[in-house]
């Protein structure tokens, strides 16, 4: 028994496959996603979403969306933006928290629009940051 | 060789390196169209995606109490238009600028006040040339890539019609049919008809979209903070293809511009050759004749 995952933003279609299990981030908390699940649609906040096949795991990191559980075992990720693990250039993810930091400690008083866009900037890097470290890191015992 | 042969060199050389220009003009146009009709594709799934988790929520709730959905007496509209930067692109802006001034005067014809708002540079003229208001203009992309970059529109729509400040709000952009052929449309973006749009973000053949049976749904919080989250990304994803779409269409008019300008320089350039050997071979008539002229003389 599998899922048929796919995962879109209004740019591309990341990712889509049969997958066996996938867990996500929803507004209510994590939730795991196995076959035969209610059909079910949620709010998505941003964080790391995770899908098994087969036992191996891939990671992604997604910012806010919708994810809709059909009741045809598929399950359909609208995203505002996803990245899948590999694709993430750690060194450009780093570069772009250092500089959202270091315009968040100016002197200069921000209003609360831009200190609100610095900061979804910010949180968005920092899940880059973690979904791609983590990657690097079980990399080689896939292979 | 007189001064002629000399004038009509220059003008050569001169025709010939306009003509080099207007060619990588044509070729960079005709990638960039390329990639814009690409990225229209791309957005189709999830506009369609997102249309079907709306038609769902709609089983589920009163959807037309949202305040994006409500249709109120219109006493105000805005219109947001999506035109290019640049110029050189044919008819383009003029094109769409004018089913925009036709709209608008419709509009104002039923007692209704009109304002715009613009996205790219060239949307000045409508208040240049036509005299209509502009409450704001906006930066575009010469290609627009993220959804995000039409974000700050977006949220200005969304902010100015849930605050009642406008009843009605139209989208002016280029629908993009083929690399010759584009057609300025206005549509009315908000407030949202409940079903799926028809013509928008549908780059050649539509999708099949696959019908899925009506179960019950589970909405988590609950149906109605779903709508809340999903109806703005409508508006936005809605607004991203329209830019898409123009982008589409002003590369590919501009592509034609080009072609057509590169193609008149290469007849102009073989009129000045046929006359430049003219010239040359008159010169050379002309000196023979002297020649022997002279030497008859003697």
């Amino acid at each position: 028994m599998s899922i048929k995952f796919q995962i879109i933003t209004p740019e591309r279609v990341v990712f889509s496959d049969e997958i066996d299990q996938v867990t996500m981030n929803t507004q209510d908390g994590e939730i795991t996603v196995l076959p035969n699940h209610i059909p079910l649609v949620t709010i998505l906040k941003s964080g790391e979403l995770v899908c098994k096949k087969s036992g191996q795991e891939y990671q992604m990191a997604v910012t806010g969306g919708f994810a809709e559980i059909r009741p045809d075992n598929s399950i359909i990720i609208l995203a505002d933006t996803a990245e899948r693990a590999e694709e993430i250039d750690i060194a450009a993810a780093e570069a772009a928290r250092d500089r959202a930091i270091k315009t968040m400690q100016e002197e200069r008083k921000l209003d609360s629009a831009e200190y609100a866009t610095l900061q979804a900037t910010l949180d968005k890097e920092l899940l880059r940051l973690k979904v791609g470290n983590k990657y690097r890191k079980i990399r080689p015992e896939i292979k | 060789m007189g001064i002629n042969t000399k004038a009509i060199k220059r003008r050569i050389k001169s025709v010939g390196s306009t003509k080099k220009i207007t060619k990588a003009m044509e070729m960079i146009s005709a990638v960039k169209m390329r990639r814009a009709v690409a990225n229209v594709l791309a957005t189709r799934s999830y506009a369609a995606l997102a249309w079907q988790m709306l038609t769902d929520v709609a089983k589920k709730t009163n959807i037309n109490l949202h305040p994006l959905l409500e249709k109120r007496p219109v006493k105000k509209a805005a219109v947001a238009l999506i035109v290019s930067n640049r110029g050189l692109a044919g008819g383009f802006n003029s094109r769409i600028l004018m089913e925009t001034d036709a709209i608008i005067k419709k509009l104002k014809n039923q007692g209704v006040e009109v304002e715009v708002f613009v996205n790219g540079k060239r949307g000045k003229k409508i208040y240049q040339q036509f005299g209509h208001t502009i409450t704001a203009e906006f930066d575009k992309m010469d290609l627009t890539m993220k959804v995000e970059e039409v974000a700050p529109m977006s949220n200005m729509i969304v902010h100015d019609y849930t605050a009642q400040k406008y009843d009605e709000i139209y989208l002016g952009y280029t629908d993009y049919i083929s690399a010759i052929k584009h057609i300025p449309k206005i549509k009315k973006l908000l407030p949202l008809s409940a079903t799926a749009d028809d013509t928008l973000g549908a780059v050649g053949e539509p999708e099949d979209r696959e019908v899925v049976a009506s179960a019950e749904f589970l909405f988590e919080p609950n149906p109605a903070n779903v709508l809340n989250v999903l109806l703005p990304r409508l508006v936005e994803v809605q607004i991203y293809q329209a830019v898409l779409e123009s982008d589409a269409s002003e590369h590919s008019a501009r592509m034609m511009a080009m072609r057509n300008a590169s193609d008149a320089a290469e007849d102009m350039i073989k009129e000045l050759n046929y006359n430049f050997n003219k010239a040359r071979q008159s010169a050379i008539t002309q000196e023979i004749s002297e020649i022997v002229g002279g030497a008859a003389a003697l």
